[in-house]
């Protein structure tokens, strides 16, 4: 129960400002004589999911001998069909604005079947070589799969996974990880990284500008920001190369995010810009001030600046309010 | 804490339900801007990005300016001592200060001063008592415990974070374990934290901040007990491990190893119970969680299956399961059985939108459903605005908005009845 809101409403119902319709149901639900089990059915389900998916994965990993290249790629094929069918039968009609999920399991089966795709596209390539040496590009494919089916079946969740694919078929999510790779191997996973960041970004902005799929935005957005502003800093951080050229490119893209996030009021990119820019600008410090006895200043200017950051967010957000 | 502040936070309960009720178009913006004006919260309160930036930034600040100090003043052990406790007071100092204010209240800085106001407070006391008082670890591990219980405990209450009642909570028990028995104690002291918070939760004269503080505590009460009743914890010796001195294995309560199976299996189901009877979600989430680590740990013991069948068929069996419970409450009366409903209420949202940031970004579960609206409500809502206007005028307040502006979403029959 929350006794608050249990004697706001019958407080807002003698004032007449809830009728008495509303006060009943509010006050059912504030003393928790309704509850809603939404969030927990939503989430069981997906725990379901995961569970099938890594027991199929350990059937492939562990005992695809035992049961038969064939006969396994077979059975995840028969299951994956299975599943989009499903998705297919329940599915609303494609539209470029929002589609409501038209069942509680819909995201979750159609998650399911996006998932033994992949397994079985995976299974394939590992038993049968389709692609040869070209073998990543079965990552390509999956992730044009997944934003095909994102865009059809209105899923930001399919959205994501087939993003995050995408720059995985680029060599990212294991680059960017491991700092020890070979100079030219990690300037192209960067390279890469700015290039597909920029992309996404570029992809959201159309999102909105051409009112097709605005919701997906966000996704493609946050999605794209972390992958420029993170190649980025990487180029900032590292000892190799021309680190001043790269500050003035992450403080050039920050400033514009920030600017941009600022016009649209969108929180999430300006903290991200400003993160940036604040670990870019750290280094700069501590690399105008060295270890030793300089060190402290280094450290006083980065509260200095930390301070600055401070006060910029706080104007920022007062005048975003205030718009 | 202070009465203001809680006359703060409970107008803060009443505005955040009134959005709620607002997001789903149960009421009018009007409606909205008259409660707003009926239970004034002059605190200006962030969205979590924001507030996550101030107090990351804040962490950045307080930590650049301890390393400025620290370097300059020499690094040795009883300047860094000095330090730390002189951070920790300026901590703590300041995070009372901005707790009184309404424009830093809800900023975020609080939360990030507070924490490392503590954390500095209980690193410079270890320091003081390995190096200065010359104590032994384990006496200097004892004290840093009780500190760090009654602090965060402090903190708690001064401040309402919930956070630091369930630090607390746990520097209880570690400190318990640390004492002989303690898995006894552990059982005895997590039936009583449970009991206790459980009688403060839905209490009134209780601040909102302190009603979630004894939510938490529930939820660590329980934990307790079952980590000391899980018979995996008892045969790993997990909480003598813990102990100042480690007690051998025959030294365990005859009969324990035959309880603790039994405990294992009727805890989870026990809480589920609590959970539905007293039609408190967090009690649903914690058993779900307790009766997933049973499995694991019958899964541990008894090999039914190997491991591919076990996850396969525990998660089809899972997804199964659910679904038919939400067609049953779906298909029900109203569509709800015994006070539950599978339909999005007001309250729902935020833990919707906290699952999809958690996951990943977004990326790995699907988007929250679209706001329900309610019918009967909606057209209730827009009566109410005609009748808000009509005070409106008569009291020559200015109201602007129409109710035709509520959203169109999913029809909600049940919830549309009631109200008729």
């Amino acid at each position: 129960m929350n006794p608050d809101v249990v004697a706001a409403i019958a407080r807002l119902e003698t004032e007449h400002v809830l009728s008495t319709g509303q006060a009943a149901l509010f006050e059912r639900v504030a003393r928790r004589r309704l509850v809603s089990v939404r969030f927990e059915i939503r989430t069981l389900l997906y725990v379901g999911i995961l569970l099938v998916t890594s027991g199929v994965g350990i059937v492939v990993a562990e005992h695809h001998r035992d049961i038969g290249a064939l006969a396994t790629a077979a059975a995840i094929a028969v299951a994956t069909v299975a599943c989009l069918s499903w998705v297919a039968r329940h599915d609303a009609p494609f539209s470029w604005g929002e589609v409501e999920s038209p069942h509680v399991a819909f995201d979750y089966v159609l998650l399911l079947g996006l998932m033994l795709f992949a397994t079985e596209l995976a299974y394939v390539e590992t038993q049968f070589t389709v692609l040869g040496p070209r073998w990543p590009h079965h990552l390509l494919i999956v992730a044009v799969v997944y934003l095909l089916a994102a865009y059809r079946w209105d899923s930001r969740t399919v959205l994501g996974l087939g993003l995050s694919t995408l720059a995985a078929w680029r060599g990212l999510s294991i680059g960017l990880a491991r700092g020890a790779l070979a100079p030219r191997v990690a300037g192209d996973l960067r390279a890469d990284a700015i290039a597909l960041g920029a992309l996404y970004v570029i992809a959201a902005a159309l999102s909105v500008g051409l009112a097709r799929k605005a919701r997906f935005e966000e996704v493609f957005a946050t999605a794209g920001l972390l992958l420029l502003l993170g190649g980025l800093v990487s180029g900032v951080l590292d000892e190799r190369l021309a680190w001043g050229s790269w500050l003035i490119a992450l403080l050039a893209v920050s400033a514009g995010v920030m600017w941009v996030a600022f016009r649209f009021a969108r929180s999430l990119y300006f903290a991200a810009a400003v993160a940036a820019a604040y670990i870019g600008l750290v280094h700069l410090l501590f690399r105008l001030f060295p270890r030793g006895s300089q060190e402290s200043i280094a450290f006083l200017l980065t509260a200095l600046l930390g301070a600055a950051g401070l006060a910029l967010i706080v104007r920022a957000h007062r005048v975003m309010v205030r718009r | 804490m202070k009465p203001l502040w809680v006359a703060w936070e409970r107008a803060a309960e009443v505005r955040e339900a009134a959005r709620a009720w607002r997001r789903v178009g149960a009421i009018d913006e009007p409606t909205r801007m008259k409660i707003d004006e009926l239970f004034p919260d002059p605190r200006i309160a962030l969205s979590p990005v924001w507030r996550a930036l101030t107090a990351g930034m804040v962490a950045a600040v307080t930590l650049a300016l301890f390393s400025a100090f620290a370097i300059a003043l020499g690094r040795g052990s009883a300047q860094i001592q000095v330090l730390l406790l002189l951070c920790a007071g300026m901590c703590l100092a300041t995070t009372e200060a901005l707790a009184a204010s309404p424009r830093s209240a809800r900023r975020g800085a609080v939360g990030a001063l507070a924490f490392l106001g503590i954390g500095f407070l209980l690193a410079g006391l270890g320091l003081v008592l390995v190096e200065s008082a010359r104590l032994s670890f384990d006496d200097a591990i004892d004290v840093v415990l009780v500190v760090a219980m009654l602090t965060c405990g402090s903190a708690a209450w001064r401040w309402g974070s919930s956070f630091f009642a369930g630090v607390s909570g746990l520097a209880l028990f570690c400190n318990l374990a640390r004492l002989p028995h303690g898995r006894l104690l552990w059982l005895v002291a997590g039936t009583i934290v449970t009991g206790v918070a459980a009688r403060q939760v839905d209490e009134g004269r209780r601040a909102p901040s302190h009603r979630r503080c004894a939510a938490v505590l529930i939820v660590v009460g329980i934990g307790a007990v079952y980590a000391a009743a899980n018979v995996y914890s008892l045969d790993e010796q997990w909480l003598e491990q813990l102990a100042r001195v480690v007690p051998p294995r025959d030294e365990l309560p005859r009969g324990a190893m035959l309880l603790a199976p039994l405990a294992t299996a009727l805890i989870p189901p026990a809480v589920l119970a609590w959970g539905a009877r007293s039609r408190r979600t967090f009690l649903l989430d914690t058993g779900i969680v307790l009766t997933a680590l049973s499995l694991v740990t019958l899964r541990h013991y008894v090999h039914v299956a190997p491991l591919w069948i076990v996850l396969t068929l525990s998660g089809a069996l899972i997804a199964v399961l659910t679904l038919a419970i939400e067609r049953a409450l779906r298909r029900a009366p109203d569509r709800e059985i015994a006070g539950f409903t599978a339909d999005p209420l007001f309250s729902d949202e935020r833990r919707q939108h906290a699952l999809h940031i958690a996951a990943v970004a977004e990326t790995l579960t699907p988007a929250p459903p679209a706001p329900a609206v309610i019918p009967g409500l909606q057209a209730e809502a827009a009566t109410s605005a005609e009748a808000a206007r009509r005070r409106s005028s008569e009291r020559r307040v200015a109201i602007a908005g129409d109710a035709d502006e509520v959203p169109l979403g999913r029809m909600t029959p049940k919830i549309g009845d009631c109200t008729r």
